[in-house]
């Protein structure tokens, strides 16, 4: 039983990770019945633009630069964790602006739309950081390793997973216990009624969209440090993404969450076994799953079905 | 507007349009260098093409949106090395082989699928498929790992009197014809054939179809089945063409560039839509490609601004400007007799 320790907190932790990269994809999908494959490519160009901001040539006037490398990495990192989102969240105001058209349509279209979408920022960002693989720095606090029980633990997988587990807190506090999250989930129920009531809900889908995707982009600097920044980090995102909100069910919070754990359990645990097939173990857990539940876990009803 | 639902050139076998295209496609090795283009890209058409159109089965004809393909484009590429290399080398051994190894992966998956719609359908579709991917990738001693399956031999075609050798690459593009021609003309009966109807019936609405009396849940096992399996034929054939199988083709990209050929050349509202994709593709691949890096963004763009704006595509943008002018014309004539002439309902 010790020796599934390592691997079951190992799962644990990229099971809150897998929650934290399919965060930005729910809210998209159950609050406004959309899906948005250019998710993965938005948590790349979250990953790059962190790096690119940490690094050593920061996209800046050479003035601005001088002062921002002279800050500390600790404080770099701290502001690029929000800078690099709302570059990406401008990027997502582009996508919805093109998206709207597709409103009330089949869903089909929103979802080729935004594959569409997805070639595009891809393909910008091989051909602005090339093919090459990159290293995005961390502060000293979160690197390195400490000792347990005889093993070496990665500092950071842990501060990954509490940001993480922070963040999914914080969204379930926005969408459950605001104002703002009601109507958010009114427009979602019944955009009608909501609109006879006076609420601007196109500027309410935008913002819900770009939160969206300022939350991929936050995944992706959470995560890069861990898979390591490369053009292909995308489509590794956002398949695991869909993934989970398929097997915990469109539409639910906390289903996405519980899915996410179990992936990463699973993932974490075939791992121990047979390291070489462990991605596959998550696609027949799916399978599994959906076989016996059609909707998911705790899926409901939606549009997306038809 | 579909060609299935309004041409009277449904009942026939071959239809003008036809013509010109075989005659054009017949033509190809004689000009193709002239243009500046290279007759490998000719089979390289041709056999896109056929696997477009056996994927708009699923995607146009049945309106099941399947973005995992590849999977048994690249199925085809494996059986046929794999049966070459441990069953026997004969061509059309091999290639019933690809088409039976894609058929019987896509009836496994459509046993799972089948009962499923929208985008459910979609993600289990992307699942299997990265699933056969994985496979592809991860099992070396069988697929060769990422470096493919290479040394695939182009067998030669033995009709037992006479046998071709394909090693050139203008023979082989004959050969392709020939099968791609066949391959077409048996599509275009599925699709105009009361089965074809059936599977269209579904499309529209399959609580209707139900209702009817159609086993809803065999008819799109089966469109799902036949379309991989036919993918696996052109698979086959591109595992000859290339002299090898690689895990690429199965990948999640791989599989939505026949989605993106598919919808920009129309597949949703023509038979020959996808063929008219994959020509603009490939071409654009080649004649883009030669000038830029990026020709994928660009055509990324291409494809947003046909979902948004043309979601018919190019064939479905054609066919309206051609009824506009024939209606112009019409008019002009003095025809008020239109909707007679015409039978109403389509020009609504």
């Amino acid at each position: 039983m010790f020796d599934l320790l390592p691997h079951l907190l190992n799962g644990l932790t990229l099971g809150l990770l897998f929650a934290l990269i399919a965060l930005g994809f729910m809210l998209i999908v159950g609050l406004m019945e959309q899906i948005n494959l250019a998710h993965g490519s938005l948590f790349a160009l979250g990953a790059y633009l962190a790096m690119q901001f940490t690094g050593s040539r920061p996209p800046l006037p050479a003035e601005l630069a001088k002062v921002w490398l002279a800050l500390p990495l600790g404080w770099r990192y701290a502001a690029t964790l929000i800078i690099a989102p709302v570059i990406v969240g401008l990027v997502g105001i582009a996508i919805e602006f093109c998206m709207r058209r597709t409103y009330g349509k089949d869903p089909l279209y929103g979802l080729l739309l935004t594959f569409g979408a997805a070639m595009v920022i891809e393909e910008a960002i091989r051909l602005i950081w090339g093919t090459r693989d990159y290293v995005l720095q961390v502060p000293q606090g979160v690197s390195g390793g400490f000792l347990f029980q005889d093993l070496v633990w990665s500092t950071y997988r842990f501060y990954a997973a509490g940001i993480a587990a922070a963040i999914i807190a914080l969204v379930w506090l926005v969408i459950e216990k605001t104002p703002f999250g009601a109507t958010v989930k009114a427009g979602a129920h019944d955009s009608e009624i909501v609109r006879a009531l006076g609420i601007n809900l196109t500027r309410l889908r935008l913002l819900v969209f770009v939160l969206g995707t300022m939350l991929a982009a936050v995944a992706g600097i959470i995560v890069a440090p861990i898979w390591g920044i490369r053009p292909h980090m995308g489509v590794d995102a956002v398949i695991p993404a869909f993934l989970v909100i398929v097997l915990g069910g469109v539409g639910s919070f906390w289903g996405a969450v519980v899915a996410g754990l179990l992936v990463g359990l699973c993932v974490g645990l075939s791992g121990a076994y047979a390291s070489e097939w462990s991605l596959l173990s998550m696609y027949i857990l799916l399978v599994a799953v959906v076989s016996v539940r059609a909707r998911g876990l705790w899926g409901k009803k939606s549009v997306l079905e038809a | 507007m579909t060609t299935n639902s309004s041409a009277p050139d449904a009942a026939r076998l071959v239809t003008p349009t036809m013509i010109v295209l075989w005659l054009v496609l017949a033509t190809v090795p004689l000009w193709i260098t002239r243009v500046g283009l290279y007759p490998y890209l000719g089979i390289e058409i041709l056999i896109w093409s056929l696997y477009a159109l056996a994927f708009n089965l699923v995607l146009g004809t049945a309106g099941l949106p399947s973005f995992g393909h590849g999977a048994y484009f690249g199925i085809g590429a494996y059986a046929f090395g794999l049966c070459q290399f441990n069953l026997v080398a004969n061509l059309w051994v091999c290639l019933a082989a690809a088409m039976l190894g894609a058929g019987l992966a896509g009836a496994l998956v459509a046993l799972f699928i089948s009962h499923r719609r929208g985008i459910y359908y979609a993600f289990m579709t992307i699942a299997f498929g990265q699933i056969f991917w994985t496979v592809a990738i991860k099992a070396h001693s069988l697929t060769g790992g990422e470096d493919g399956l290479l040394k695939i031999a182009r067998l030669p075609a033995d009709f037992g009197v006479v046998a071709f050798n394909l090693t050139d690459n203008t023979a082989l593009y004959y050969f392709v014809l020939v099968v791609f021609a066949v391959a077409v003309i048996a599509l275009w009966r599925l699709v105009n054939s009361p089965y074809g109807r059936v599977i269209a019936a579904i499309k529209q609405s399959e609580t209707r179809a139900a209702h009817l009396g159609y086993h809803v849940w065999l008819y799109k096992a089966s469109i799902f089945t036949l379309s991989a399996a036919v993918s696996g034929l052109a698979g086959g054939l591109f595992a000859m063409a290339q002299l090898a199988a690689f895990p690429d083709v199965m990948s999640l990209h791989q599989s939505g560039y026949v989605v993106m050929m598919t919808l920009v050349g129309g597949g949703l509202v023509s038979f020959w839509g996808p063929v008219v994709g994959v020509f603009v593709f490939l071409i654009a691949r080649d004649v883009i490609g030669a000038l830029t890096n990026a020709w994928m963004l660009y055509f990324g763009l291409l494809f947003m601004a046909i979902v948004l704006f043309r979601p018919e595509g190019i064939a479905g943008a054609f066919a309206a400007a051609f009824q506009k002018h024939t209606l112009g014309i019409l008019r002009r004539q003095g025809h008020s007799a239109l909707r007679l002439l015409f039978g109403g309902e389509r020009w609504r």
